[in-house]
């Protein structure tokens, strides 16, 4: 090993990383003019090429693998940074929070298709399920507004039950089919519905826990921090949550049945494996992160329509998991962050989002189908045997 | 001794083809059963049927005085019946340790209290597991070990052959171990699994064996009892000498002389 390659298989291999990440995301965020956006998009690619090319992608994951909670700690330390550093803005507050949320429900969808190989079409459906469960619960019953957030996941849980258990007897991809027309259903349902607001929406009531309002900015002296960071601080609890239960469950046997079930059911199923068992297991854990994300996504956006929970939502958040590289979590993560935030701030590709993410997705599947970061052999106590 | 599987009438028709015809077949408790016959005669859909892959169209199955004939895979191997593949259905993508375990299946703990909570007893859990998994690949290849969380795909056809036999053993199934091997191997690695499989037998307790190949050679060394089939019929049975040597075993294989 030579010197250089030492060190940075040393706590410094994740601290400067990290640095770095948090250096460039908050100048990116901060970056008002399209020039200088563009001009640090194409560093950032340009540095990703340097650092697959040179090796450093490699030795930061041996880094992350071998030191895996001081790099946890380094990617919540970015997160507060960030929002420390954004305290008084609000669309960038806005704009983790929305990272946040995503990345919860797109480890939600990596549970089913990219452990079990269950294939879910309207992961934004139950996102949204979780947003209008939340919605009701707020103005309909005296409950106390933070059990929304598991009731939402409950519901979006539940209603994902109902369509796969009848599909769960035949093989094939009658999931993938319902999925899909469970998507388009639940927006004409929500238009028609006057009970769910229509095609206008209906607002969601502000969280409260125990009376602090998630509704007010926080007063901090003679400042005053925009509400939207009490949300992202719930959020990213929520996220890490979410990042652990994902993360014990590769790690262990039920991730294996999993994985099995996904590969080959015959062979499975003679070796005891209850295939049905396990989908609608992970089907099920899957939509109630989702569900979970959605609910408080709507209650920080205050307001929610279905044009938020659209059939192409959906297709986002698969893309979100196939650029990312299915499996791997840490994908997740970084094809968020990249989904959510590049057309928000690099306006000029704003309308051409779709089409872009359709490109990518493509190019993806043709050149690099294991994703941007491939899923690694399972290390059941974290650290690589 | 008591037959430990038994098959009687079994038939399993294709829409119009009928792949099992009306067998009858037995296992005795701790025998080497070489099962033959040319490609296409009902081999493979014997082991489908008799692992509850397929339905039989009639017949019953009975495995230790039991009803077996409509069980589930699962049902089936929660019984003590475990197989391999002819075209070795390992997950490629997941590592050696990992295949292996999925033989194991149903002797790991399941629930999420221990599995996403209790981290601390699901590691010493793991490691135990980790342990014997490398102890049954040491004694047949010591290189395995060091591969043990490497993709099963990375390994030689020989290898992956080992993998799934440690697969199909680590449960101790009580019996009919169902191989059906061959595909993709030469001669002297077919001979040197075959062995492997017989070796695994002498530990302790005799499994019973029923093994589909197509190396006669191999059949010769490590059966004690041949079925032939042909047409998804039993042509003859007996001894290997006896079984070879018969007129109609010949003609299956060779071919009806021209008169
Ligand atoms: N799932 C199936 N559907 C239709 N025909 C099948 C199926 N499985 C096997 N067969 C037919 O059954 C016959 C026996 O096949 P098989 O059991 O694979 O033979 P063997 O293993 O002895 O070579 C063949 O004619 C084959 O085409
Ligand atoms: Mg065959």
């Amino acid at each position: 090993m030579s010197r250089a390659a030492a060190i940075f298989s040393g706590p410094l291999g994740c601290i400067l990383p990290a640095f770095l990440l948090l250096a460039w995301s908050g100048f990116f965020l901060t970056a008002e003019d399209q020039t200088s956006i563009l001009l640090s998009l194409l560093s950032l690619a340009g540095f990703l090429l340097a650092a697959v090319r040179l090796g450093w992608v490699n030795i930061l994951r041996e880094a992350i693998a071998v030191q895996e909670r001081l790099w946890d700690a380094c990617l919540i330390t970015i997160m507060l940074a960030l929002m420390i550093l954004f305290r008084e803005d609000h669309y960038n507050l806005f704009l983790l929070g929305t990272i946040m949320a995503y990345a919860t429900a797109v480890l939600g969808l990596n549970v089913q298709l990219g452990y079990a190989g269950v294939l879910n079409f309207s992961c934004a459906s139950f996102f949204g399920v979780g947003g209008y469960t939340a919605a009701l619960l707020l103005s309909g019953t005296d409950l106390p507004p933070l059990l929304a957030l598991p009731l939402g996941g409950a519901v979006a849980a539940l209603t994902g039950c109902v369509l796969l258990l009848p599909v769960l007897r035949t093989s094939g991809h009658y999931a993938a089919l319902v999925t899909m027309a469970f998507a388009l259903l639940f927006r004409v349902f929500l238009d028609v519905s006057e009970w769910f607001g229509g095609p206008q929406g209906i607002p969601v009531a502000p969280l409260t826990i125990a009376g602090l309002d998630f509704s007010q900015g926080i007063l901090w002296g003679d400042a005053e921090f925009s509400f939207y960071l009490k949300y992202d601080l719930l959020l990213l609890l929520v996220l890490c949550l979410a990042y652990s239960i994902t993360r014990r469950l590769e790690r262990s046997w039920i991730g294996l049945a999993l994985d099995a079930v996904r590969s080959d059911e015959v062979a499975s199923a003679c070796f005891g494996i209850h295939i049905r068992r396990w989908k609608i297991t992970a089907f099920t854990l899957g939509n109630f992160l989702s569900g979970l994300a959605g609910a408080l996504y709507a209650m920080m956006l205050a307001y929610i329509s279905p044009a938020n929970f659209t059939f192409a939502d959906s297709l986002l958040f698969l893309s979100i998991l196939l650029l990312g590289g299915i499996g791997n979590i840490q994908g997740v993560l970084v094809a968020t962050v990249l989904v959510v935030i590049v057309p928000e701030k690099f306006q000029v590709i704003q309308e051409y989002r779709y089409l872009i993410y359709s490109a990518l997705v493509l190019l993806m599947i043709v050149f690099r189908p294991v994703g941007l970061l491939p899923r690694k052999p399972r290390a059941y106590t974290g650290s690589p045997a | 001794m008591n037959p430990l599987l038994i098959c009687t009438g079994l038939t399993m028709r294709f829409g119009g083809l009928t792949a099992l015809d009306n067998l009858y077949l037995e296992a005795r408790e701790g025998e080497v059963l070489g099962l033959v016959g040319p490609n296409g005669s009902g081999k493979t859909t014997l082991f489908n049927v008799l692992t509850g892959i397929y339905r039989p169209s009639a017949g019953k199955i009975t495995f230790a005085g039991e009803n077996i004939t409509s069980g589930t895979p699962q049902e089936i191997h929660r019984r003590g019946i475990a197989r391999t593949f002819q075209r070795s259905r390992l997950c490629l993508d997941l590592s050696v340790f990992d295949n292996i375990m999925i033989g194991n299946h149903t002797a790991l703990r399941l629930d999420f209290f221990h599995n996403i909570l209790r981290r601390r007893a699901f590691c010493r859990d793991y490691e135990l597991w980790r342990d014997k998994a490398a102890e049954m690949l040491r004694a047949l290849n010591p290189s395995l070990v060091s591969r043990m969380f490497r993709p099963v795909g990375d390994l030689s056809m020989i290898d992956r052959r080992r993998v799934e036999n440690s697969r199909a053993l680590v449960r101790r199934p009580r019996h009919p171990r169902l191989h059906d091997p061959s595909a993709g191997m030469t001669h002297d690695e077919t001979r040197q699994l075959m062995d492997e499989i017989t070796a695994s037998r002498m530990g302790g307790d005799r499994l019973t064996v029923i093994l589909i190949e197509h190396e006669m050679e191999v059949i010769r060394r490590s059966t004690s009892h041949c079925v032939v089939l042909n047409f998804g019929r039993k042509l003859c049975e007996g001894d290997y000498a006896g079984v070879v040597a018969d007129p109609r075993v010949q003609e299956a294989y060779l071919g009806k002389e021209l008169e």
